[in-house]
C-alpha cells in the first residue's frame, strides 16, 4: 500500500480514537452517564483489558491460551478472600489498594508457576492443557473449603462508586495500550514475534525463548488478575461460576481475532465491534435469542476469509476479491502464515543488530 | 470391599460409553490433525435426535442409533468439505476458533429450536440392574452402551487394519504427502474418516442419552474428556483410547467413592485435569502412542 494512502488511513483512526477518547471522558458529567450505562461501559473497558492482555500471548507469541479466564477468577477470588469476612482462613477485612495488589501478585506467581510447566508445550497442547487448567481452578475454589467458603461464594461489603472505577479502568486501559505498543517497539517486544514465527529459529539465534515465554505470560496474567480483582470489588459478591467463566476466554479470543491477531489496535477495535453487535442484536426482541449463533458465524466467516481481521481489513492486506477469484486448492501450497512483513522485518532488524554485537 | 467391587464396575460402566464418545475425536486429531472442539456438540446433537425419536416415535435409542450414525455420517462428509477442508492446511489455531464457532451455532441452535431444558431419555431395554449377589450391582443401561461400544471397536480396528481405505487412512495419518505420491485420494479420506468420526460420535451421543442429562450446552464437560482421553492414549489410537477411557472412568470413579465429605464429583473433575495437565507435561505424546508420529511436543 502507498504509504501517503496508510498515512491518512493512520491519521483518520487516531483522530476517531481521539475523538472517541474525549466522549468516553465526559460522559459521566452528562445524563446519560448514569451509574448503569457506565457500569456497562466499565465491564465493556474489562474486557478489553483482558482481550489485551490475552494478546500478549496469543497475538505476540502466538501461543492461543483457551483458559486465560482463569487468571481473572484468581485475580478476583484473592480480592474476594482478602477483603469478605466469609472466608474462615482470612477473616479480617483487608483495605482495597493492598488487596489489589496482592491479587495482582498472587496471579503473576501461579501465572509464572503454570507458564514454567505449560509454555514448553507447543501449539495445540498449550491451549488444551491451559484449559485445562481453567477447569482444575474452578473445582479446587469449590473444594478449598474454608478459605473460598467452599464455593458458596462470597461477599464484599459494597461501596458503589461507578464514576470513580469507571475512570480507573478506563486509565487502566489506557495503559494497557501503551504497554503494548511500547511493548512492539523493544527487543523483547521483538523476540516475542520472532517466537511467533519461527521458535526454533529465534532460539538458534540466542534468544531464550523459554524465559521470554514464561515473563509474558506472566504479565499477561497478572493484568488480567488485576482486572478480575477489580471486577469483584465492584460486583461485591462472586462464586466459582460467575467468577471463572468461559466466555470471558471466548470474548478475548473473538475479540482479538476480529480486530486483529497480534496487533495493538486490534483488540481494541474488535471488543468494541463485538459490542456494538450484541446491543444491536439484544435490543431486537426476535434477535434475541440468535445473537450467539450470530456470532458464532462471524467468528467463523472471520477466521476463514479475513484471517488478519478488521485491521488487516483497513490496512487493505487482505485482497478479498482475490480469494474468490483465484481459487486455489487447500491441498497444495505452504501453511498460509500469519505473518506482517513490518514486523518481521523489525525482529529481524533487532536480531541483526544483536547479532552483529 | 463392596463399596471397591461397585467403585470398579461404576469405572468400567463410565469407562465403556467414553470410548464410544472419545474415538471419534482421536481419530480425526490423529488424522487429519484437526482438534475438533466441537465434539461435545456433536454428542448432544447425537443426543438430542435420539430424544426426539424417543419421544416422537417411541423408538428406543438402541435402534436409533444406527439412522443416527448414518445422518450425522452425511452431515459430517457435507461438513468436512464445506468448512473443515477449508482450514486443514492453516495453522491449528484456524482450525480450532473454526471448530470453536461450529460448537457456538450447534449449541445455540439446538436451544433456539428444543429449548434450554434438561432431558432425559428413558429406555425399555437400558433400564434396570443386575445384581451380583450381595456384592454390588450392574447398571444394564452402561452395560449396552459397553457392548456396542466393543463391537464399534473391534469394526474398526479391523476396518483400519486390514481394509484397503483403512490403510489409506493410516497412510494419510502418517504422512500426507507420501500417501499422495502413492497415488492416495487425500480429499476421500479426510471427508471419509470426518464423516465417520462425527457418525459414531453422534451414535454415542444416541446411546449415553439414557445415562447423561441431555441439554444445548452439555458438551464442554464431554469435549474435555475427549481431550484428557486423548492425551493419555496418543493421538488416534484405537486401543490406547479404550485403555486411557477404563483408566480415566475407573479413577473418576474411585475418586468419586472415596472422597471426604460431599466433594466427589469435584475432585474427581480435579484428578481429571491434574491428569490431563501432568500427561501433557510429562509425556506429550501419550501413553500407548497412536497414529500419527508426534510431531509437537516439549521441546
Amino acid at each position: 500500500m502507498k504509504s501517503t494512502t496508510k498515512r491518512v488511513l493512520q491519521g483518520v483512526g487516531l483522530g476517531l480514537g481521539c475523538l472517541l477518547l474525549v466522549g468516553l471522558l465526559v460522559l459521566p458529567l452528562f445524563e446519560r452517564g448514569n451509574d448503569s450505562t457506565l457500569f456497562t461501559l466499565t465491564l465493556l473497558l474489562a474486557s478489553i483489558g483482558t482481550a489485551i492482555s490475552w494478546n500478549l500471548t496469543g497475538g505476540f507469541t502466538g501461543y492461543v491460551d483457551f483458559g486465560h479466564a482463569v487468571w481473572f477468577g484468581i485475580g478476583a477470588y484473592t480480592t474476594g478472600v482478602l477483603m469478605s469476612n466469609e472466608s474462615d482462613w482470612i477473616p479480617q477485612q483487608w483495605p482495597l489498594v493492598p488487596a489489589l495488589i496482592v491479587s495482582a501478585i498472587f496471579t503473576a506467581l501461579v501465572a509464572n508457576l503454570v507458564g514454567r510447566l505449560t509454555m514448553r508445550l507447543s501449539g495445540p497442547y498449550f491451549s488444551i492443557a491451559m484449559l485445562g487448567f481453567f477447569v482444575f481452578f474452578r473445582e479446587v475454589v469449590r473444594v478449598m473449603g474454608g478459605l473460598t467458603n467452599r464455593g458458596v461464594g462470597l461477599t464484599i461489603e459494597p461501596v458503589i462508586n461507578r464514576p470513580l472505577w469507571y475512570y480507573v479502568t478506563l486509565i487502566f486501559v489506557l495503559v494497557l495500550v501503551y504497554l503494548s505498543w511500547w511493548l512492539r517497539r523493544t527487543r523483547f517486544g521483538a523476540s516475542l514475534i520472532a517466537i511467533r514465527e519461527d521458535e526454533i529459529g529465534a532460539e538458534m539465534r540466542g534468544i531464550d525463548t523459554t524465559r521470554n515465554k514464561v515473563m509474558i505470560f506472566t504479565l499477561s496474567g497478572a493484568i488480567t488478575g488485576l482486572l478480575g480483582a477489580m471486577w469483584a470489588y465492584q460486583n461485591t459478591f462472586l462464586d466459582p461460576d460467575i467468577a471463572f467463566v468461559e466466555v470471558r476466554t471466548i470474548d478475548a479470543v473473538m475479540g482479538t481475532m476480529l480486530g486483529g491477531l497480534g496487533t495493538v489496535a486490534g483488540p481494541i477495535i474488535g471488543m468494541a465491534f463485538l459490542f456494538v453487535l450484541r446491543e444491536l442484536l439484544w435490543t431486537q426482541e426476535s434477535l434475541l435469542q440468535t445473537h450467539l449463533i450470530v456470532q458464532g458465524l462471524l467468528l467463523g466467516a472471520v477466521v476463514i476469509y479475513l484471517p488478519k481481521g478488521l485491521m488487516g481489513l483497513v490496512r487493505g492486506e487482505v485482497k478479498l476479491l482475490d480469494r474468490f477469484r483465484k481459487r486455489t486448492s487447500t491441498f497444495e501450497g505452504m501453511e498460509a502464515a500469519v505473518l506482517d512483513d513490518e514486523v518481521l522485518d523489525e525482529a529481524a532488524g533487532e536480531l541483526e543488530t544483536e547479532v552483529s554485537r | 470391599m463392596d463399596t471397591l467391587v461397585q467403585a470398579l464396575i461404576n469405572g468400567i460402566a463410565v469407562g465403556g460409553f467414553l470410548t464410544l464418545m472419545v474415538l471419534g475425536f482421536s481419530i480425526i486429531w490423529g488424522v487429519m490433525g484437526v482438534i475438533n472442539f466441537a465434539h461435545g456438540e456433536f454428542i448432544m446433537v447425537g443426543a438430542y435426535m435420539a430424544w426426539f425419536a424417543r419421544s416422537e416415535w417411541g423408538i428406543e435409542p438402541l435402534y436409533s442409533a444406527l439412522p443416527i450414525f448414518m445422518i450425522m455420517f452425511v452431515v459430517g462428509f457435507i461438513l468436512q468439505k464445506l468448512v473443515v477442508n477449508k482450514v486443514i492446511d492453516r495453522p491449528h489455531l484456524v482450525s480450532l476458533l473454526v471448530m470453536f464457532a461450529a460448537s457456538i451455532i450447534m449449541s445455540n441452535s439446538v436451544k433456539l429450536i428444543a429449548g434450554a431444558d434438561f432431558r432425559r431419555v428413558n429406555s425399555d431395554i437400558q433400564k434396570g440392574f443386575w445384581e451380583l449377589g450381595d456384592l454390588a450391582t450392574i447398571p444394564r443401561k452402561h452395560t449396552v452402551v459397553l457392548a456396542v461400544a466393543l463391537v464399534v471397536l473391534i469394526a474398526l480396528q479391523t476396518f483400519l487394519q486390514r481394509t484397503r481405505l483403512g490403510k489409506s487412512i493410516r497412510a494419510a495419518a502418517q504422512n500426507r504427502q507420501a500417501a499422495q505420491i502413492v497415488g492416495i485420494d487425500i480429499k476421500w479420506v479426510y471427508a471419509f474418516t470426518f464423516a465417520l468420526c462425527i457418525g459414531i460420535t453422534a451414535m454415542s451421543g444416541a446411546l449415553t442419552s439414557t445415562i447423561i442429562p441431555v441439554f444445548p450446552f452439555m458438551g464442554p464437560p464431554w469435549a474435555l474428556r475427549a481431550f484428557v482421553i486423548t492425551a493419555l492414549s496418543g493421538l488416534g489410537s484405537v486401543k490406547g483410547t479404550l485403555g486411557a477411557a477404563m483408566f480415566l472412568g475407573i479413577l473418576e470413579s474411585l475418586v468419586a467413592t472415596y472422597a471426604p465429605g460431599n466433594s466427589g464429583s469435584q475432585l474427581a473433575v480435579i484428578t481429571a485435569f491434574g491428569l490431563l495437565v501432568l500427561t501433557l507435561v510429562v509425556r506429550p505424546q501419550g501413553l500407548f502412542g497412536g497414529l500419527r508420529p508426534v510431531e509437537s511436543g516439549a521441546h
